[in-house]
């Protein structure tokens, strides 16, 4: 029994394959195939036996898997009586007839085409502008160079928190060079922001000068195009300048050899001209003076080869040799470096690190520009808008394509494949598409400039000389007609010959409503989603700029002074406080809230170590407290004297020296600086940061020599007259000085500046997103409403009001607008909570920003709607029912 | 629209079915085939030959009675059409004036 069913077996193929090939094969053709495979098997085991047929028998059934295979039935069998004569259809000759028809039917739907253009030009315009946004970014300082091998050296302070610093201890650079041999080139620098620059009394410029090793040049790639780059930088009292400031300055004579004052104290023989700078880098100092130079500048700067203290304009380039890999510095030189020049305690304050070259853009810690975060941010918004404008095109063009069915209809009838059809209804997607990116570019153009404005960036657009934009913009154009055209496309070629003809598609054969609902789903959610976004961001800007930040910012201007001699500051400060219009008059290094203060132990009493928090340092005038209105809270305000130090805390250092009371800290000692002095009073907290940043321990105390800005309490009724007057109190104190002047308020407006531009950028985009997805309702509504015109009609004859009618139409988009914020709202509340994680003192996004923001959407929506389906509703019935 | 040119191949296969004349089926021109070329071939490759020249119209086919030796399945016999007829003396034509045109001396140098 057993050995028949083997023998059985033997001579049967592998009942797998057979039953494989039975399920996969095209029924035509199976018993072919089978019969086929059958017969070579039944030779192959006579010839080779059982076990190498079996084996033939699947190596033959999988060289038959083709699609032929499966296949149904090929077309009957078309007869060429002259098969020498097979003409191959001309693909030219098909492309311009899809074409013309494409043209023709984009003319003859007006209303079709104009939203579908406008909406795909805007979403494309968008994503142009911020393609070049993010593009100019990114390549800030990558035309150094070897500019992978380059790093600035930072500071870490590691105290009880860790703070960062772009500048390192003097004495770096020269430890550097002279002990590791791992940097090509070390370059010092200094950056110093707006210099006096003096040609001639009359001649006068604010300037920001760098002061710098010869290296420097060498290692950023700011080329000479007169001058010697051997030498440049080399000589003290020499000076670099740029094309544009050899222009500015000296219009058409020559430049070499002339002379610079630079803030009075020092002058510079011009020795070379540096090419104008390009617009992405970071580095944008127009005039350098050697680095020597610092000596008979900034003394303070350089004063001593000092570890302890550092700054954050004296900096530190490097570039590494080939093969050296930073983490190698990081983790070996530079804590070495710390070793040798620190004792041990402050050894684990003091650390220092590489920061590449492309991260000095992008590191908010170190003074960067902006984060990569935000970068991506506004691509992720560009998509958006795309995919808004490619929603309206699917939709317009399903809810299009049963007016279509007819043509359809007669096309394949006529022999039109289903490929063919596809192709035709591309070309079309590519005829709008295209347009559309022609005026996208145009709008592109247009819109630069306020851009540029608002960014205070340079962006440029060009095609020809820029090969990532046509690339780009190909790789767009991709996108948008596959994404759009390709969908509808198929459904229209999909159409079944008769019952196109016969006009009795249904709406399910389009792809039904399901699909148009949910892509408008998706718009609605990412219009609400910017709008929730620009919402937030409103609030909690407003919050900051107008929250009361613990002293007095109105009204109050503000004077850097370009010399603090005490005869100077006491003359100035006589004839301010004279006028009727000045209320105070201080004299201060940085006013209340600033971004750039620094932070330094601290020693309290007699306890024996220093305090494991550091302490800012604000120096100023007794007046200071009043004209800010600072309440002192215990004690009593500084004395005006400079030579009894004397301390202010601020509420966060008394609480920070762990003290019962605030009166306990009057009188005691403290070293700040390693400068003894006594408490005499404590000051109520105020934002002496922007709202990013907590409060932190804080001290005011006199010292006059590095007061730089003096602070003017006005009253703001007669600002021309005050202004004027203040300018000539200025001018008689400084005669060679520029005069300038800021409010406060700008001051604080700027530690927004970023925000603000983001704000603005969301606005108009969440602007765009609404004004893109109501063009694609309104035409979606349009032609509902042409679709329903007879169910109205109906409706009407049976008794149904006008109101009713309209809620008809409504009612769905309500519906649809819901769920879009149902998805939208727990993702932008996410999102958003991410932004406001970048503030210490934030506003608590609350339910009344959804319900407004969904509120604007059904309003803006019902708006849209209201307009078509108010037509369809007043229509006379009689019109549309008598067509029957 | 496909392309109707007559391949290589094709040409071949059509020729064996001519030849076979009245039993051109999948295995017979498979056996002929391999016999013939001296390599062996793989079904599928014979089949989908004879699947396009069906669509080109070149041939055309009709399936027989059942057999047992198949497992009670039956043959697709493949007939030459008018067309393929035409197609086969269309390419002979074409070889032979190419043969008529090589000068006498075009292959002597090889020797």
């Amino acid at each position: 029994m057993n050995r028949n069913y083997k023998r059985q077996q033997e001579t049967e193929p592998p009942r797998w394959a057979e039953r494989l090939l039975t399920r996969i094969t095209a029924p035509h053709i199976r018993d072919e195939v089978l019969g086929d495979l059958y017969e070579l098997f039944q030779r192959r085991v006579l010839r080779y036996g059982y076990t190498k047929a079996h084996l033939l028998y699947v190596l033959e059934m999988l060289l038959l898997l083709h699609p032929r295979l499966w296949r149904q039935q090929a077309r009957s069998a078309q007869l060429y009586t002259k098969p020498t004569e097979y003409s191959l259809p001309n693909p030219m000759a098909m492309l311009s007839n899809y074409g013309k028809i494409a043209f023709r039917k984009l003319i003859r739907h007006k209303s079709y085409t104009l939203i579908n253009v406008v909406s795909l030009s805007l979403g494309i315009a968008c994503a142009i502008l911020i393609f070049t946004l993010i593009k100019y970014h990114l390549s800030f300082d990558t035309f150094h160079a070897d500019q992978d091998r380059i790093y600035r050296i930072y500071t870490e302070l590691h105290t009880d928190k860790v703070t960062y610093s772009t500048g390192v201890p003097n004495p770096m650079g020269e430890a550097f060079r002279k002990g590791y041999s791992v940097a090509e080139k070390v370059g010092r620098i200094a950056f110093l922001k707006k210099r006096l620059v003096t040609l001639s009394p009359e001649k006068k410029f604010e300037e920001d000068v760098a002061f710098a090793d010869p290296d420097f040049l060498d290692i950023f790639n700011f080329p000479l195009i007169r001058g010697n780059p051997q030498t440049a930088l080399q000589d003290r009292n020499t000076a670099l300048i740029t094309e544009r400031i050899a222009k500015q300055y000296f219009g058409d004579e020559d430049p070499i050899g002339k002379l610079l004052h630079i803030d009075e104290s020092l002058v510079v023989k011009i020795t070379g001209i540096l090419q104008n700078l390009p617009a992405t880098t970071d580095f944008r100092s127009e005039i350098y003076v050697p680095f020597g130079n610092l000596q008979d500048h900034s003394p303070w700067l350089v004063e001593k080869d000092w570890w302890m203290g550092f700054n954050k304009e004296m900096q530190c380039f490097i570039r590494l040799k080939p093969g050296v890999s930073a983490a190698m510095v990081d983790t070996k030189i530079l804590p070495a470096i710390t070793n040798k020049y620190y004792d041990k305690e402050y050894a684990k304050v003091f650390r220092f690190k590489l920061q590449p070259l492309s991260d000095v853009h992008f590191n908010p810690k170190l003074r960067g520009y902006t984060e990569k975060k935000n970068l991506w941010t506004f691509g992720l918004i560009g998509l958006f808008l795309i995919v808004t404008a490619c929603v309206n095109f699917i939709n317009l063009a399903t809810a299009q394509a049963l007016g279509r069915s007819r043509e359809i209809g007669v096309r394949k009838a006529l022999g039109s494949e289903r490929g063919a059809l596809f192709w035709q209804f591309i070309t079309e997607t590519t005829l709008i598409a295209g347009v559309a990116m022609i005026i996208a570019l145009g709008l592109a153009y247009l819109v630069l400039p306020f851009v540029n404005q608002w960014f205070e960036i340079k962006l440029v657009l060009n095609p020809l000389t820029d090969a990532y934009l046509p690339a780009f913009l190909l790789v767009l154009l991709l996108i948008v007609v596959f994404c759009s055209g390709a969908y509808p496309g198929l459904i229209l070629a999909r159409f079944q010959p008769v019952l196109a003809l016969k006009g009795k598609l249904s709406q399910r054969a389009v792809g039904g409503f399901s699909l148009r609902k949910s892509l408008v789903v998706t718009q609605f959610a990412i219009s609400q989603l910017l709008i929730i976004g620009t919402l937030i961001i409103t609030n909690q800007l407003r919050y900051s700029q107008q929250a009361d930040m613990g002293f007095r910012k109105d009204a109050m201007i503000i004077l850097p002074i370009p010399d603090n001699k005490k005869s100077k500051i006491s003359t100035l400060g006589a004839q301010l406080s004279e006028m009727s219009s000045v209320e105070n008059v201080t004299f201060f290094d940085t006013p209340p809230a600033t971004e750039s203060i620094g932070s330094t132990p601290i020693r309290f009493d007699s306890r024996p170590k220093a305090e494991d928090f550091t302490i800012s340092v604000k120096s100023a005038d007794h007046q200071y407290i009043p004209t800010f209105s600072i309440p002192i809270l215990a004690g009593r305000n500084v004395n005006p004297s400079d030579t009894i130090r004397e301390y202010l805390l601020n509420e966060t250092a008394v609480k920070a020296l762990r003290l019962a009371s605030l009166q306990d800290v009057i009188g005691k000692t403290a070293t700040i600086n390693d400068q003894p002095g006594t408490i005499v009073g404590v000051m109520k907290d105020f934002h002496y940061k922007s709202f990013h940043a907590a409060i932190e321990p804080l001290c005011l105390t006199t010292r006059s020599e590095v007061y730089g800005n003096c602070g003017v309490n006005v009253n703001p009724a007669n600002l021309g007259p005050t202004l004027a007057s203040i300018e000539r109190a200025w001018k008689a104190t400084y005669p060679s000085a520029i005069f300038t002047y800021r409010f406060m308020d700008e001051d604080i407006e700027r530690f927004y500046k970023l925000d603000n531009m983001l704000l603005r950028l969301i606005q108009a985009f969440a602007g765009i997103a609404i004004f893109v997805g109501c063009l694609g309702l309104y035409g979606l509504v349009s032609f509902m409403a042409a679709q329903k015109t007879k169910e109205i009609g109906v409706r009407k004859v049976l008794g149904a009001s006008t109101s009713s009618i309209l809620w008809l139409f409504g009612k769905e988009f309500i519906r649809l607008l819901l769920i879009a914020f149902v998805l939208a709202a727990p993702l932008a509340w996410w999102v958003m909570n991410e932004w406001l994680a970048n503030f210490v003192y934030r506003i608590e996004p609350g339910a009344g920003i959804f319900v407004l923001a969904v509120l604007i959407t059904v309003i803006v929506a019902l708006l849209t709607v209201g307009f078509q389906s108010m037509k369809a509703a007043l229509m006379n019935p009689i019109k549309t029912l008598r067509t029957e | 629209m496909k392309g109707t040119q007559l391949g290589e191949f094709e040409e071949i296969v059509l020729l064996t079915i001519a030849r076979l004349y009245d039993d051109a089926y999948g295995v017979a021109v498979l056996e002929e085939l391999s016999e013939r070329l001296e390599r062996p071939m793989s079904l599928g490759v014979v089949h989908r030959t004879m699947q396009r020249l069906e669509e080109k119209g070149l041939v055309h086919s009709r399936f027989s009675e059942p057999i047992a030796e198949r497992g009670g399945r039956s043959k697709r016999l493949f007939t030459v059409t008018m067309a393929g007829e035409q197609a086969l003396r269309e390419a002979r034509r074409i070889r032979n004036e190419l043969w008529d045109g090589i000068p006498k001396t075009a292959f002597d140098h090889l020797t």
